[in-house]
């Protein structure tokens, strides 16, 4: 049975981390740029959340904030509203203004 | 008029105390309805009122017609195989109207 | 390392990873072909900083000094939001009151979902997918992680928050704070008691 990665509720599972270890700035911003998108219905909330659940055994081995910007991505993509090359063009950009 | 948790739900087909089954069926794509509660019985909570529908909103439908939002409480024993808490928890979820039979 | 006025980062989190690239430049594009601004996004990030996380304190800190209030909150924890001037945006808030009888617990298992509006950010522990799977099955195992042990007699209903409601956990008001201002309330409502994990204390 091909279960949604994100049905687990009442799975076996180890020690919580009760410490709430807060967002980083880029996080903030992915946050609001999630909540702006969806306000603006240029994506629904619901789509994101399936975008996220059709990352299978991916949605695992990401982080949170990991995870909703790959589903964003991909959302984005089906939809049309970015294509592959644009989005590596501008990551391209966005690094090299990293970059030492 | 003053927002509120809540919209009407005038053709509602259950009601607050009833007794309903989740249906135990295991389609794919998205669902709101988790696996753990799938098959079980609770009872009307509240009714929450009507919302499109999230598994057509989820691939760019638009959810009409929109369907039955419950709350449904259930039993934790009723629920979990082996649970070792007290007879008296309870578990509450919101459950649409498809979802559910009368039990 | 160019300095972008437009797209600041806090320079001490280190060199970004992946992921961050790919949400900038999701949102460079993003603003670029005109669907949101930066300001937009500037903007909600500071209702998430400054406005949302000062409000659940305040909301129950409310309740607990106003009998009508809190039965109304109770009721309909949208409208009585509303009508006590408090916007809660999109969230259909539910307010569920713990009593000598009944502790709650809140939970969203198939993502995050939580009352942003009203209490900001969810914690990290929240969103983690050990409290998403076990607090469902096992709360007061999931409880004690937290330090928190409820009495014998006291009966634990979880809320799993999983379509288009959203939850408060109205706590009881401790023993010793009669008398006491909505400002001094509300500084013992901590989050965690509003989602259930932690009781208030009079320290």
């Amino acid at each position: 049975m091909n279960r949604n990665p994100a049905d687990i509720g009442g799975e076996d599972a180890g020690r919580i981390d009760t410490v709430d270890h807060g967002m980083k700035f880029w996080e903030k911003q992915a946050n609001a740029l999630r909540g702006t998108l969806v306000g603006r219905k240029v994506v629904r909330l619901d789509e994101l959340r399936r975008s996220a659940e059709e990352l299978g055994s991916r949605y695992y081995e990401l982080a949170y904030f990991e995870r909703t910007t790959e589903a964003l991505r991909n959302l984005l993509l089906e939809k049309g509203l970015l294509t592959e090359a644009e989005l590596q063009g501008k990551m391209a950009e966005v690094r090299g203004r990293y970059d030492a | 008029m003053t927002p509120s948790a809540y919209t009407p739900a005038p053709g509602r087909r259950f009601g607050v105390g009833d007794r309903v089954r989740v249906k135990a069926a295991h389609p794919p794509g998205h669902r709101r309805t988790p696996a753990y509660i799938r098959g079980k019985v609770g009872a009307i909570e509240r009714v929450c009122g009507m919302f499109p529908n999230p598994e057509e909103l989820a691939y760019g439908f638009d959810g009409e017609p929109k369907h039955v939002l419950y709350r449904v409480r259930f039993s934790q024993t009723e629920v979990w195989a082996q649970y070792e808490g007290k007879a008296d928890d309870c578990i509450e979820l919101e459950v649409y109207e498809h979802w559910l039979e009368p039990a | 390392m160019s300095h972008d006025h437009r797209h600041p980062r806090d320079q001490d989190e280190g060199p970004p990873c992946e992921h961050e690239i790919m949400s900038r430049a999701m949102q460079e594009l993003l603003e670029e072909k005109g669907f949101l601004s930066a300001e937009e996004v500037r903007r909600r990030m500071e209702l998430f900083e400054q406005e949302y996380p000062q409000r659940g304190s305040r909301v129950i800190a409310h309740a607990w000094a106003d009998p009508p209030f809190r039965k109304r909150l109770l009721e309909d924890g949208k409208a009585a939001c509303a009508e006590w001037g408090l916007d809660l945006e999109a969230d259909r808030l539910i307010a569920v009151e713990n009593t000598p009888q009944v502790h709650n617990v809140v939970v969203c298992t198939l993502c995050s979902c939580y009352p942003r509006a009203l209490l900001g950010m969810p914690p990290t522990w929240y969103k983690s997918e050990n409290y998403r799977r076990r607090v469902v099955r096992e709360p007061r195992a999931v409880l004690k992680e937290f330090g928190t042990v409820l009495p014998e007699n006291v009966a634990i209903r979880v809320h799993d928050s999983n379509a288009d409601m959203r939850y408060v956990v109205v706590p009881m008001r401790p023993a010793g704070t009669g008398g006491w201002s909505e400002e001094q309330l509300a500084k013992i409502i901590t989050r965690d008691a509003l989602v259930g994990v932690t009781l208030p204390k009079v320290s």
